[in-house]
């Protein structure tokens, strides 16, 4: 029996395709931990901790902003570290209870927290120094970042 | 008069699962997986062109939909919609993981390997050599062929012009009109 053209072939099968295939593997325990690690957005209440992280980081930009273009008093630096401090505690209470997603990301903060220590240090010397002032201020922003991206799953960011 | 009760059941129920899971349930989430895995991982199996990418974009579909079916207003069959959903992940899922893919092997030089795509089970003739094609002009004879979608359509999907879909259809078909002759 000899086979059918082209054309017809393409149109049966596609007449006839099944949309339907069974994966080989079972996929709903990957998908449930997934679900089970981040709850279900529900309505404006869940995006509170996304909204204060961003307003954290907004802020903390202007802040910056502020310190570079209107010069330094010799209390800036601690006033930055109070606010900073305050806002990373806030949201490290906010996402006590929200797996990450990635084992080392406290690593990570450690070493942040590192500079953070070695710029301060630094600005013992020279309170004023708008460079360092600028990195301290970086090293904050990269703190907030680091705590509000390991979590916040990329699906929930699209 | 019994298909159009069954019907009429299967939507009733559907419709049920799906306001109690924007409620937040998890076991009508499960219920309503199972009613749809199926057909979500045939489209993802045949745009990726790839078993375990396709499991994997299967996986992120149902996690995002957990997320997006609030927004999932009933205007359109729940099935089309996240036949629409699902579409969109596979594309993004491919150019997230094109990269590195493309390391391993020149997509646009083909598509799945034919003892690869021998080994899927479930596939007819016709899919078996889908997935031989290269990426664009599979994804394009997938959505535009089988899905149904209008070439202005997947051009706005893929990021390519209308004549570039096309132009990637008549290529598809070129290239499965020529193998299917010399099998």
């Amino acid at each position: 029996m000899s086979k059918p053209n082209f054309e017809t072939f393409l149109a049966e099968s596609i007449n006839n395709t099944e949309s339907e295939i069974t994966p080989q593997k079972d996929l709903w325990p990957g998908i449930e931990k997934a679900l089970t690690h981040a709850p279900q957005a529900q309505g404006k209440a869940a995006l509170w901790p996304k909204l204060a992280g961003v307003a954290a980081c907004s802020v903390a930009a202007l802040l910056t902003v502020q310190l570079l273009f209107s010069g330094s008093e010799p209390a800036t630096s601690v006033v930055m570290s109070d606010y900073f401090t305050q806002q990373k505690q806030t949201l490290l209470v906010q996402y006590q209870n929200q797996p990450a997603l990635t084992d080392n990301w406290q690593q990570q903060l450690t070493e942040l927290e590192d500079a953070e220590r070695a710029i301060k240090q630094a600005l013992d010397n020279e309170p004023e120094n708008p460079a360092l002032l600028k990195m301290l201020a970086q090293v904050y922003q990269q703190q907030l970042d680091l705590i509000n991206k390991v979590h916040a799953p990329k699906w929930q960011q699209i | 008069m019994l298909i159009d009760a069954k019907h009429a059941f299967t939507q009733l129920s559907e419709d049920a699962l799906i306001t109690r899971v924007k409620s937040g349930d998890q076991n009508a989430y499960a219920a309503l997986y199972e009613l749809h895995v199926k057909r979500v991982y045939g489209l993802c199996l045949r745009l990726l062109a790839d078993r375990e990418h396709a499991e994997d974009a299967t996986q992120e579909v149902f996690v995002q939909l957990w997320h997006k079916i609030a927004s999932f207003e009933g205007q359109s069959q729940f099935s089309t919609w996240l036949h629409s959903v699902t579409s969109n992940i596979a594309i993004s899922y491919l150019r997230k993981h094109k990269n590195w893919l493309q390391k391993v092997v020149s997509f646009e030089q083909s598509g799945m390997g034919e003892q690869s795509a021998t080994d899927c089970q479930g596939l007819n003739g016709l899919d078996k050599l889908v997935l031989r094609l290269p990426e664009r002009a599979r994804m394009v004879f997938v959505l535009h062929a089988i899905e149904g979608y209008r070439h202005e359509e997947i051009a706005t999907m893929l990021g390519m012009a209308v004549g570039s879909s096309k132009s990637q259809f008549h290529r598809a078909r070129q290239l499965l009109k020529e193998w299917y002759e010399n099998e």
